[in-house]
């Protein structure tokens, strides 16, 4: 057995397989939400799977498997967050080095370095400028196809996303500079969007995105906030959950601020991005109308 | 061509097996760094366990880990911080006198605290990461997936330098350790040998540490050298014997963690954990099986 171990060893065979069954494009993306807007993008000519995939994982401290390091390995278009979110992707990409397969950095794209808040999914601009760029990719890797590339890009942000589109224009119509609370980072960028004004301190926000205790001032000061009624309405990311934010959950609740939660990943697993986001938006408007019509009774 | 998506499948066809293990570059370069790290390992490995130093050895592996994070803190390859971290505590080892009785347990006192620092400060570092901390338990339980070609080549100098010192020093270093006192009556400069050889075993673990992780260095640093100690008390053939199951522990642990989808840390120790059981197991009755021909047992190689 070792002879035939150290021959394969020293011949360092391999080469991946990086052609595509039937003619297919394989595409993989780290995460389930960008992964989703590929698949619509890309149609009938790409097969594309998603890494993180599953409510219960925590991208943040994901640890791959053999079988993600394959995938990764044998595709030719590899769609990554970046900006430090999902490091072990990178990872697998740099030890499976191909000078055919494309990488998209969504934190390149919308120039956000490690250290800035990488959700960006949560950021409607951002996620425009992701489509132009993934539709590029896929133009590059089968120019064949350039025309329905295009097609498919112009349907998805017309009819794919209007749902998605109309329910932020009309809440950053009507609720535009409505102070909200919010559990961690991922709510920022979508506030920004909508024209909320997020009040609970950035610090705290980052904290618990990042897996770290918030610092006393920010607790108390978080605390304040709900307690004197400063947050019209309460956003908190279920699937991050700490301690702290639920003791602020519980607090929102105890003084009758209208609570209403987003997800890290695409929930329930099989929705597309645009259902799930449509949703929260939903659930989020309705939170605004319940707080507007407490405050004018 | 193999259906890329789908698990592969082991098979009683060994061509076809090994074939499908080395498919992707990232599994190559895995079993080129694990190979490099198993032969240093279980090299200086077998001094370690020859000269009851394997607390030390556990403590420069504990050192690894806020090497690690940190260095990542900082933003560099956490190759360098495994490096950096424990060839200095090695030199901090290095200070604290060797005994016997009474200083035996004063030196175990000492490097005691030093690991509950190390892993209280590996914490913090860990913590103060702004940003999204990837990988925590890989840095303390091993991972061989994202292998680079330049951490294979780094992980093969810095082996083959740490081998040539060991092969310079292993004649007097052999010596000293199953005599200081006679050795140091002979004129073989004992004190600067066991400095030496700290550092080494520092590297060693150092680079143990990138596939094993932290905690699960002993895997390869302790075990294959044990189990060739309990198979054979001649010590050419404990040294060879020690570096050939390092290898299939490697080479056993990363071949299963890619077949079935458990941590390769899991696999490389439930290895080790069987071949050090299996090699008891066959001295003991080695022994029974002496002691029942002759009244005086001794223990002989099979």
């Amino acid at each position: 057995m070792a002879i035939v171990l150290l021959a394969g060893l020293l011949a360092g065979c391999g080469g991946g397989s990086s052609s595509a069954a039937g003619g297919r494009l394989q595409v993989v993306a780290a995460e389930n939400f960008w992964g989703s807007i590929v698949r619509q993008l890309a149609g009938n000519r790409a097969d594309v799977s998603s890494i993180i995939s599953n409510p219960s994982t925590d991208p943040h401290d994901y640890e791959p498997t053999a079988q993600d390091a394959r995938t990764i390995a044998s595709s030719q278009l590899v769609v990554l967050n970046g900006a430090g979110y999902d490091g072990w992707a990178q990872k697998l990409v740099d030890a499976n080095p191909d000078p055919h397969r494309v990488v998209l950095n969504v934190g390149d794209i919308v120039h956000v370095a490690a250290g800035g808040n990488p959700h960006q999914w949560y950021s409607p601009s951002s996620v425009e400028a992701f489509i132009r760029a993934a539709t590029a990719r896929l133009q590059r890797l089968d120019p064949g196809n350039a025309t329905y590339y295009a097609n498919q890009q112009t349907r998805y942000e017309s009819t794919g996303l209007r749902q998605y589109r109309e329910l932020i224009a009309s809440i950053r119509a009507k609720y535009s500079g409505t102070p909200i609370g919010a559990s961690e980072s991922i709510v920022t960028p979508l506030a920004t969007a909508l024209g909320l004004t997020m009040e609970t301190p950035e610090t705290f926000l980052d904290a618990i995105a990042e897996g770290n205790d918030p610092t006393a001032g920010d607790k108390a000061l978080a605390d304040e906030q709900v307690n004197a009624r400063k947050i019209a309405v309460f956003v908190y990311n279920s699937q991050n959950a700490t301690p702290d934010v639920k003791r602020l959950l519980d607090a929102a609740k105890k003084v009758g601020i209208p609570v209403t939660t987003v997800t890290e990943t695409l929930t329930p697993a099989g929705a597309t991005f645009q259902a799930w986001q449509s949703r929260q938006l939903r659930q989020l408007r309705d939170a605004l109308a319940a707080a507007k019509a407490a405050a004018s009774s | 061509m193999l259906a890329t998506d789908a698990t592969p499948q082991l098979t009683w066809d060994l061509a076809r097996d090994v074939h499908q293990l080395f498919e992707f570059h990232f599994m190559v370069n895995a079993f080129r760094a694990g190979t490099v790290v198993a032969v240093v390992a279980a090299a200086i490995g077998w001094f370690v366990v020859l000269r009851q130093q394997t607390f030390a050895g556990h403590t420069l592996s504990v050192v690894g880990f806020p090497g690690a994070a940190g260095a990542i803190w900082l933003g560099v390859s956490a190759t360098y911080g495994y490096f950096a971290f424990c060839i200095a505590a090695a030199l901090v080892i290095a200070l604290v006198p060797r005994g016997r009785g009474r200083a035996f347990s004063e030196e175990s006192a000492v490097i005691g605290t030093i690991q509950a620092f190390a892993l209280a400060c590996g914490f913090l570092f860990a913590s103060l990461y702004s940003g999204f901390l990837n990988g925590i338990d890989s840095l303390l339980f091993g991972s061989f997936l994202g292998i680079t070609d330049g951490q294979v080549l780094t992980l093969l100098v810095v082996g083959a330098g740490a081998l040539a010192v060991l092969i310079v020093i292993g004649r007097p270093l052999l010596f000293a350790s199953v005599d200081a006192d006679v050795a140091s009556a002979r004129g073989i400069p004992v004190r600067v040998l066991s400095v030496v050889f700290l550092v080494v075993l520092g590297v060693a673990v150092a680079e143990a540490s990138q596939i094993t992780g932290s905690l699960l260095v002993f895997a390869l640093l302790v075990v294959p050298a044990a189990a060739a100690q309990r198979i054979t008390s001649r010590p050419v053939v404990g040294f060879v014997g020690a570096i050939g199951l390092g290898l299939v522990i490697t080479w056993l642990g990363l071949g299963l963690s890619y077949y079935a989808d458990y941590p390769v840390g899991f696999w490389t120790t439930t290895v080790a954990f069987a071949i050090f059981l299996g090699a008891e197991i066959a001295s003991r009755a080695t022994r029974a099986a002496l002691a029942a021909r002759r009244p005086s047992p001794t223990v002989v190689g099979p």
